[in-house]
């Protein structure tokens, strides 16, 4: 009876002790969240401050940049190159698959193990903000100087409410690519509108082809056909989306795409997790139809596919298409020098050699003389047509709460895509629960 | 006295490693969690987490998709919990009756249970997915039907597939822990059975089940809580989707975390729910089978 009596009050004891350190954990969560923090971010730059002893600084890189169309080899060319002329910096880059770069940084942010520079979808800014790790770029002394040297549009993504935290590395929009093979055989011409476009996937749809494949529900799979119809997802200030998300012409948009869905004309993984995933699925001829970026080219090209490349088919209002890219981005557990190196290393990113460099791989320049380098023409066979596009691309909101309205129009248009719910009664779900986010906080 | 006091002080310095252990990676993180789920829990960079009661709760109650994860997450248990017993003790029963031969079968049944979820999850979805074998066997070989079935396309098929999977891959685990339970059942029952002209399967049924009881409700509470604890089979089969539509509760806690931005008390909340859901299922099992106490 006493062993048991002495184990028991052990074991209490422990207990105790945790819920008293987790109770005091609680009170300072900030200060020793903090303390953690800022003792991971010395401890992870001590190496680095050693260096910075003998004026070594090695900043650390992620980006998602794609081995497959042989970015990563000029990566290295460019960062050689940088590093011979900076010999006290040092620039480690990692590759990180796109998904991954984010859940990344939203684990290293309560850790404080996060990157010195980062080349990002700037669709992760809005998240990334919200997790409070964003330097204020905007606030670097020549800041402007440098912005006023890129397209204002892509840089644009960077910028929440009046402050910028980041900087455009290459933009990109989507336009049609078709199977040419494909529209041969069905005697179809390339469409040139929306309505075209629905009837020519009706018409290939046929054995084993799907006319069109739409890899998710996003926004930035669906909001181009709402804006070339003239609908919109959001108020123009983000106040509100009801009369915006479930508005006739979004609704009628979208019951369209469900309308292709039931005909089995439409699919994609996300909608069916039985389907091929699209690049699979052009290997295979599957696929006849898909408004994607300028990677489907080079995917097509090291399969030896056919691809045919169209503008994007105008609806009502004309061809408004989703405007993409990546930005860099620099975080706030970097010490000062190592920030300092990170922004001479950024601002070579985006200087004129290293952006013509990249087009030479696929990757559309930011900076307003690559674009109109003949380097640059001559390495992108299709710019002509993605130049057309960027000129009526729009960007997404660039708000706090972006990535979670995101959330909720992927889930509620897949709802309505695939049948589940009527699109009006999805569609106006959608605009309650945005409704409802918005007015928080 | 002296000597009582050395004894129980070995004792404790003894039990200490392992009580640390259990404390700093079982307790503590339980109990975080538990003080998470009353807190908006921000996962930002020196970001203040702020005190909300029992909002989180509230907002798992009234979420319709934590609704449909939960009844996907009991369907997918009810299904392979008892399917892998059943198939289980099927096969340990079998295996128990042959003298050659025995140890190659055990390996082969044992061998799914230690292959990598990802991996036979992916073949899994190649064989339910549209072009995939599944429909390739049924369109061109049987021709049963003209066009391929969605099994993935739904939330039923596609659950049901993940449940052969999991059924698949547990029955080697099962059978071994049933093995050794029925290899503990002494084999005069089963002689006086013969002789009183007792046939195979009431001998099954009268002899051999009551002894394994205790292996039996062992298997069913440790199945339970691992079935509660899917992630991978989901992940990759489906994703959760169309529209979280196959979401169990752990891929929606992990898209609340880290998919939405961080709602890490909400994550907290529901993984509390299901704990406690699991604790009572276990309970309600052991007072369901009353093991003998008897060795």
């Amino acid at each position: 009876m006493n062993k048991y009596k002495k184990a028991t009050s052990f074991l209490l004891c422990i207990i105790l002790l945790l819920v008293m350190l987790i109770g005091c954990s609680q009170q300072s969560t900030s200060s020793s969240d903090n303390q953690a923090s800022s003792k991971q971010s010395t401890s992870n730059n001590d190496s680095q401050k050693a260096d910075s002893k003998d004026e070594q600084v090695t900043i650390q890189f992620w980006h998602n940049y794609d081995a497959g169309a042989g970015q990563i080899d000029v990566l290295n060319q460019l960062i050689a190159q940088f590093e011979s002329q900076n010999p006290s910096i040092k620039v480690n880059p990692v590759y990180l698959e796109w998904s991954a770069l984010r859940s990344n940084v939203v684990a290293g942010a309560t850790t404080g193990m996060l990157p010195d520079v980062l080349r990002g979808d700037i669709a992760f800014v809005p998240q990334f903000q919200s997790l409070n790790v964003l330097t204020e770029m905007g606030a670097l002394p020549d800041y402007n100087t440098i912005a006023s040297s890129i397209l204002e549009a892509p840089n644009s993504s960077a910028k929440m409410g009046d402050k910028f935290y980041g900087i455009a590395a290459n933009t990109n929009t989507k336009i049609l690519f078709y199977n040419k093979k494909l529209f041969e055989e069905a005697g179809l011409s390339v469409p040139k509108t929306q309505d075209e476009m629905w009837n020519d996937a009706k018409a290939l749809s046929k054995g084993k082809v799907i006319g069109f494949v739409e890899a998710g529900t996003g926004a930035w799979n669906i909001a181009q056909y709402i804006w070339s119809n003239g609908g919109d997802l959001l108020a123009p200030d983000y106040s509100t989306a009801t009369g915006y998300i479930n508005s006739d012409i979004a609704v009628a948009t979208i019951q369209k795409l469900a309308d292709l869905y039931k005909a089995k004309a439409l699919t994609g993984p996300s909608l069916d997790p039985g389907a091929l995933g699209d690049t699979d699925g052009w290997t295979a001829g599957v696929y006849a139809m898909e408004i994607d970026g300028p990677w489907r080219a080079t995917m097509a090209k090291d399969a030896n596919i056919d691809i045919g490349a169209a503008q994007m088919p105008a609806g009502t209002a004309g061809s408004i298409g989703v405007l993409g890219g990546e930005d860099f981005m620099m975080f706030k557990t970097s010490d000062k020098a190592h920030q300092e190196a990170a922004w001479k290393f950024i601002k070579f990113m985006v200087g004129k050699e290293a952006q013509v460099a990249m087009a030479k791989v696929g990757q559309i320049p930011v900076n307003k003389e690559a674009l109109t380098d003949s380097a640059t023409i001559e390495a992108m066979p299709l710019m002509p047509i993605f130049s057309e596009a960027l000129k009526t691309a729009r960007p997404r909101p660039v708000t706090p709460k972006w990535s979670d309205i995101d959330n909720i129009i992927t889930t509620k248009v897949a709802e309505a895509i695939t049948g589940q719910k009527p699109v009006k009664v999805a569609l106006d779900e959608a605009a309650v629960e945005i409704d409802k986010l918005l007015a928080q906080k | 006295m002296d000597n009582n006091l050395k004894n129980n002080w070995r004792i404790g310095v003894l039990l200490l490693p392992g009580l640390v252990i259990l404390g700093v990676f079982t307790f503590y993180p339980i109990i975080k969690m538990i003080v998470m789920s009353f807190f908006d829990w921000k996962i930002g960079y020196k970001q203040t987490s702020s005190f909300v009661g029992l909002r989180n709760y509230i907002d798992v109650f009234s979420d319709p998709i934590a609704k449909t994860a939960l009844v996907n997450t009991l369907y997918y248990a009810v299904i392979t919990v008892p399917g892998q017993i059943v198939l289980g003790l099927f096969v340990a029963v079998l295996i128990n009756g042959i003298k050659k031969f025995s140890v190659t079968f055990r390996l082969f049944y044992y061998l799914p249970v230690i292959t990598s979820w990802v991996v036979v999850a992916l073949l899994f979805r190649y064989i339910f997915s549209n072009q995939g074998l599944l429909n390739y066997m049924l369109t061109d070989i049987l021709k049963c039907t003209d066009e391929p079935i969605g099994w993935l396309s739904h939330r039923w098929t596609a659950l049901t597939a993940t449940t052969i999977l999991g059924i698949w891959k547990g029955i080697g685990w099962n059978m071994v822990v049933f093995l050794a339970a029925l290899q503990a059942v002494p084999i005069e029952y089963y002689d006086a059975a013969s002789m009183d002209g007792c046939g195979a399967v009431k001998q099954f049924f009268y002899i051999t089940l009551p002894n394994i009881k205790g292996s039996i409700l062992f298997a069913l509470v440790m199945l339970f809580i691992g079935a509660f604890n899917t992630y991978t089979p989901i992940m990759v089969i489906t994703g959760g989707n169309p529209a979280h539509q196959t979401e169990v509760v752990l891929t929606w806690m992990y898209y609340q975390t880290f998919s939405a931005v961080g709602k890490m008390g909400y994550a907290s909340a529901l993984s509390v729910i299901v704990a406690i859901i699991v604790a009572i299922i276990s309970v309600v099992l052991f007072k369901f089978i009353k093991p003998d106490n008897e060795i």
